[in-house]
């Protein structure tokens, strides 16, 4: 790092990065992931969505170094994702996480922080540590192999954070985890982010998304299609939102009949609220298909 | 600010954590089972068939050669199969069980796992031989004992004691002598040879069937290599060169040859083995395992998950 100031804050840096990949019989190639440039800023919390297949896990997977981008470049703190040393501040959550069956959790743990390189008395009481975390103290000396899904989502929270690392990668964190477990993966991301960790993280539970990330991106078929802060995204200039608790059917229509009077204004959308980031990811992918049909006829 | 810490290429301790863990994990894949019937089997021989040979000069020799014999068979197929099998399987099954991400999202340079799953494998393999070779090392003492035991009391009474010294001479080569741990060690090493010409094909190969098949086939090909080098070098002495030849010189080069690693057949018949071939075979196999194991990573390096 010589030239600091501009990178300095930069915890994740994903450049121009596309990934494409061979379609089977046909000779043109697919784009799983086409353009994507996006900063995560250290300390920062960074949600992905986006429909399935629109390349979330591989703009996460580039990051990781766990695939070579076909264009463009990833950087980890400065660092080439292509290289290990990239490696050592990142806890990575796949999805749908797997891992050795004859292991127990603890035995799991154990051999992540290995490799890590942790030993002795202090990756004993980490691993204790994470067990509890997680809520698999019960369940510490009993092999994987018979674990539910939710269980192993959390043996694989608890082994992304063995190393103590300064970057969580989470793709579905709450995939599968029970609503319980959920809201205790919500309060643990924001209690890291409250200790500086940066936290890239994807997930079709918008509400969730909602709650805890600082910026979200929006990628539809391999492309960024919107990005920005959550009040940003989120809210519409011109128009204004009452949530009005107990209106009785009366009041609700004396509104509407002084809306309707005035010469400027118009209801745009009334009834129940919902979480605005649902209504805005489905506006988007319903344009973007809207613009898709418009481009081929 | 945050700054990545380096990580060393080659780290021995992570290395050992992950041959440490394919141990384990060979270990509660029950293989070691195939012990419990190898020892089950040596005793029946001793039981059933050994104390049936009588009569004639040769039939203790006998006796040793087939106690032998059928040690190193079951030496050679064990670790034969093992290094075949689990090295074919391990890492395709790492990658289809997806716990290859969680394992190289850690700081963990994609060759250390390669030698760190190659060396837990190998490890196996030579704690397996090890057993073995405690085992027949053990019968064949007794064995011999008693053999020469039983010839001392039938000759003792009128006999040549020239004679006997002689008979005592050839049944100790017979018996238990460094030798019979130079072929095991060297069963090992032709294990440790295989291994690594698996691990080279499973990290290209898109099936566990196709990395087992193409690695057998490797094998018999460098079990018969050295035969078919003679017969091209006769024919090139007739002055016949033909494609064929050149292609078996080439095949020559790359495709170890077992032949020469391999000394049990002298072993079984009692000779001894020099110390020059041992250390020769010992360069050997060291070479074809680095080899093999570079080529490895050299396509493993940009391999995509
Ligand atoms: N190894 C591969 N070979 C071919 N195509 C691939 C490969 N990996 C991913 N793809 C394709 O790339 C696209 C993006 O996949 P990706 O897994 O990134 O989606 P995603 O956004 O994570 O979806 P989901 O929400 O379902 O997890 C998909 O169309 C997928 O089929
Ligand atoms: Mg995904």
């Amino acid at each position: 790092m010589t030239d600091s100031g501009v990178t300095r804050d930069i915890a994740v840096e994903v450049r121009n990065l596309v990934k494409s990949y061979k379609s089977s019989f046909k000779r043109q190639t697919f784009q799983a992931v086409d353009n994507v440039s996006l900063q995560i800023e250290s300390g920062e919390v960074y949600g992905l969505i986006g429909p399935n297949g629109s390349g979330k896990s591989t703009t996460m997977k580039a990051v990781l170094g766990l695939i070579s981008p076909t264009a463009g470049s990833c950087r980890v703190f400065g660092a080439d994702s292509t290289r290990v040393d990239a490696r050592s501040e990142i806890g990575f959550l796949p999805e749908n996480p797997y891992f050795y069956k004859h292991q127990t959790s603890a035995e799991t743990l154990r051999f992540y922080g290995k490799l890590c390189g942790i030993r002795g008395k202090k990756l004993t009481n980490k691993v204790n540590e994470l067990l509890e975390l997680v809520s698999l103290e019960h369940a510490r000396d009993r092999r994987l192999g018979g674990y539910s899904k939710g269980m192993l989502q959390r043996v694989g929270l608890a082994q992304a954070l063995i190393q103590e690392p300064q970057l969580l990668i989470l793709d579905e964190p709450t995939a599968g985890v029970d609503p319980i477990g959920s809201r205790e993966i919500r309060d643990l991301i924001l209690k890291l982010k409250s200790q500086g960790v940066t936290i890239f993280l994807c997930s079709h539970l918008l509400e969730q998304v909602q709650e805890v990330c600082d910026r979200v991106g929006i990628i539809f078929e391999g492309k960024m299609v919107n990005e920005g802060t959550l009040e940003e995204l989120t809210e519409i200039r011109n128009q204004h939102e009452f949530i009005i608790k107990n209106a009785s059917p009366a009041l609700v229509q004396d509104i509407e009949d002084l809306i309707a009077n005035n010469q400027q204004a118009e209801v745009v959308r009334s009834g129940k609220p919902r979480s605005s980031l649902e209504k805005l990811f489905i506006d988007t992918a319903n344009e973007q298909k809207h613009n898709k049909k418009g481009n081929k006829s | 600010m945050i700054i990545p810490r380096k990580t060393s290429f080659i780290s021995l301790p992570r290395i050992s954590v992950i041959a440490g863990h394919t141990f384990t994990q060979l270990v509660r894949m029950k293989v070691f089972y195939f012990l419990i019937i190898f020892a089950v089997l040596i005793w029946a021989l001793k039981q059933f068939v050994l104390g049936t040979f009588t009569g004639g000069d040769t039939a203790s020799e006998q006796q040793l050669r087939l106690l032998k014999s059928t040690s190193y068979f079951a030496m050679n197929l064990f670790s034969i199969v093992m290094a075949i099998s689990a090295t074919a399987l391990l890492i395709p099954k790492d990658i289809e069980d997806r716990t290859l991400y969680t394992i190289l999202c850690k700081p963990v340079p994609r060759l250390d796992y390669l030698i760190g799953k190659l060396l837990g494998v190998l490890l196996l393999i030579f704690v397996s031989l090890i057993f073995m070779d405690l085992l027949l090392s053990v019968m064949l003492h007794y064995n011999t004992q008693s053999l020469i035991a039983s010839e001392i009391s039938l000759m003792g009474a009128g006999g040549n004691s020239e004679v006997l010294q002689e008979r005592i001479t050839t049944l100790n080569a017979h018996g238990l002598t460094n030798n019979i741990h130079y072929a095991t060690l060297v069963i090992f090493f032709k294990a440790a040879v295989i291994a690594s010409v698996a691990l080279l094909i499973s990290t290209f190969s898109t099936s566990t069937i196709f990395t087992l098949i193409l690695t057998i086939i490797i094998l018999l090909i460098g079990m018969i290599q050295a035969d078919a080098r003679e017969l091209i070098l006769k024919a090139s002495e007739r002055g016949e060169t033909s494609i064929i030849s050149k292609l078996s010189m080439f095949i020559v080069l790359v495709f170890p040859d077992f032949q020469l690693i391999s000394v049990d057949d002298g072993v079984i018949d009692g000779k001894i083995v020099p110390k020059l071939t041992l250390l020769k075979i010992t360069i050997v196999s060291f070479f074809y395992v680095a080899l093999y194991t570079s080529l490895s990573w050299f396509t493993f390096r940009k391999k995509e998950f």
